[in-house]
């Protein structure tokens, strides 16, 4: 039915091969990886992918004032541009399906230009970016972040607005329902307004933590991903409750989030799979 | 009458002024609400007379609601910065106290959209600090019959209280029986837990009530457990006010301040009008 991947941002600090075993050991079929190509040693990473008989599943994309797809500067929406262009040369090197897209720097929560303008820039840039991504065989997920973290996409039916002026195949929408269970009135149902542009999936609780920690009943948003003919990989992006998500994983880290979460997260999603008879 | 239904001025008026009563609490009444809850952006711009008058003419009660933007700042390591941020609460204090408000309510433990990464100790330094001086405004508000209602926010409006459990600690540190929570559902549908749990655990120490759907939008709208969070209100015996909070999106501060940049209802109107009729479903008008 789906593919588990889990998204190693939260470990941390840990080396890459600690958290590719604990994946592997928990039963997830792939792992998903933070961009950052210029940081990472790519062959020692497909080596460790290997040797666990794992694969990478997604690149999430990080964006900052440096890397921004909307800025008023020219320079730095061409260096996000190329950023995200670099990602997808990861995801091609490591057999990732894909790569996420948000058109604007995390945390910034006004625009800088006029926003039809940066509408535009958005949408011109993810139409480079799917266009390369399409050589390469990888698909582009556009991802809604909450109202704390964007300003130009929170919500899923937005999101479509802008895949379809895209206009490219191989760029859709992705959900996580932890943006989502702030922006959305009704998470399964925004997820039926993505229907079939459903690429990539982030289950979180409402709190950020793994699915069942939380107060959000997972067993109809389940099943709308199941409605909508979604067979692409599930992933658990959980964050540590803090504004300075950074600061938090730059720091001592969030010990839950290794074992007890990683082990929690699938274990729960599948358990909901069995009883809504998925599979 | 108990559990009176109110709507935030936020919803209204921004900055609330004298000059915007009138129009502020004849539509809130006109929506069929019992009282109206004051935020008071600027003490300058807002009388006792001015909203005497107005609850007179309409029949309204009246809250009162502080807004702690950088310049209010009681947990600054500064001790002069913190008197400012003390003087403010006092004036609301000052104001409840004259128009018959229960309490001031608010997030007054430090600046809204204040989120930085502190270790350990500097937390704690933090919180004490907030707990001396809002000792301070208690006492003060308990020889006024006034009680402070501290109001936990959500991860990326604060660092400092998120979580009921915070607010409590935060409660017993500060020591004085006249401090308690206002419980605002919008930021427990991100940070608790389970809301009914977390409303038996604040318990009698509830003094105010805000409601908000999971989007800032009209309550009913979403996706907050209403029957678990109103069920637990009732397990809990709590009588006070309960509040309709949302944001203008016009404003550019206020926008900035709570990141709500597209509306969340068709309009304001129609948010304040579903609220009351939403709440009103529950809360039955008692019989006078």
């Amino acid at each position: 039915m789906f593919r588990y991947t889990y998204n190693t941002l939260v470990y941390g600090h840990e080396p890459i091969e600690k958290g590719i075993d604990r994946l592997a050991r928990f039963g997830y079929d792939g792992v998903e990886l933070i961009g950052e190509p210029a940081e990472m040693d790519v062959s020692a990473i497909r080596d460790e992918l290997q040797r666990h008989g794992t694969r990478a599943s997604s690149i999430i994309s990080i964006f900052t004032p440096e890397r921004d797809i909307v800025s008023s500067d020219p320079a730095i929406r061409r260096a996000a541009i190329e950023y995200v262009r670099g990602n997808v040369d990861l995801a091609a090197d490591l057999g990732a399906d894909i790569v996420t897209f948000t058109p604007t720097a995390c945390m910034k929560i006004a625009p800088e230009a006029d926003l039809s303008d940066e509408w535009a820039w958005a949408v011109a840039a993810a139409r480079e970016i799917a266009r390369y991504a399409a050589q390469h065989g990888v698909t582009i997920a556009v991802e809604p972040w909450n109202r704390y973290e964007t300003y130009l996409i929170t919500r899923a039916a937005r999101a479509v607005e802008f895949v379809q002026e895209v206009g490219e195949p191989n760029i859709g929408v992705m959900a996580d329902t932890f943006h989502m269970s702030i922006e959305e009135p009704d998470i399964a149902q925004a997820i039926r307004t993505i229907g079939s542009r459903l690429v990539h999936v982030h289950l979180a609780d409402s709190n950020r933590a793994a699915p069942g920690y939380g107060h959000l009943d997972f067993k109809p948003i389940v099943q709308a991903i199941a409605d909508v003919g979604y067979t692409g990989w599930i992933s658990y992006e959980l964050l540590p409750a803090a504004g300075d998500v950074w600061g938090v994983l730059s720091g001592a880290g969030a010990p839950e989030f290794l074992d007890e979460y990683t082990e929690a997260a699938i274990t729960h999603t599948k358990a909901i799979v069995r009883e809504l008879r998925l599979s | 009458m108990t559990r009176p239904l109110g709507l935030s001025t936020f919803v209204l008026a921004s900055p609330f002024s004298d000059s915007a009563a009138i129009e502020a609490f004849d539509r809130t009444a006109a929506f069929g609400y019992d009282l109206i809850e004051v935020c008071i952006e600027d003490p300058a711009l807002v009388t006792a007379d001015a909203l005497l008058s107005n609850a007179e003419r309409t029949g309204l009660a009246v809250g009162i609601c502080g807004a702690f933007g950088p310049d209010r700042d009681l947990s600054h390591p500064d001790a002069d910065v913190r008197d400012r941020g003390l003087t403010y609460v006092r004036d609301c204090i000052d104001l409840a106290a004259a128009v018959g408000s229960p309490h001031v309510a608010g997030p007054m433990y430090a600046p809204t959209g204040q989120t930085r990464l502190l270790e350990k100790p500097e937390r704690e330094a933090q919180l004490n600090r907030a707990a001396d001086i809002l000792a301070r405004a208690a006492e003060y508000g308990a020889a006024r019959g006034v009680a402070l209602a501290i109001e936990p926010l959500n991860r990326f409006e604060t660092d400092l209280v998120n979580t009921v459990e915070q607010a409590l600690d935060l409660c017993d540190r500060i020591g004085d029986p006249s401090a308690g929570l206002l419980i605002d559902t919008f930021h427990m549908n991100i940070e608790e837990k389970r809301l009914g749990d977390a409303v038996r655990l604040a318990g009698d120490r509830v003094r105010h009530v805000q409601v908000s759907e999971n989007d800032r939008g009209t309550p009913g709208s979403g996706h907050v457990p209403w029957d678990e969070f109103f069920d637990a209100l009732d397990d809990i015996d709590y009588r006070g006010q309960i509040v309709v909070e949302s944001f203008l999106p016009t404003v550019r501060e206020i926008a900035r301040a709570v990141s709500l940049w597209r509306p969340v209802a068709e309009s304001m109107d129609a948010l304040a009008q579903d609220g009351i009729a939403f709440l009103r479903e529950r809360f039955p008008r008692s019989a006078s």
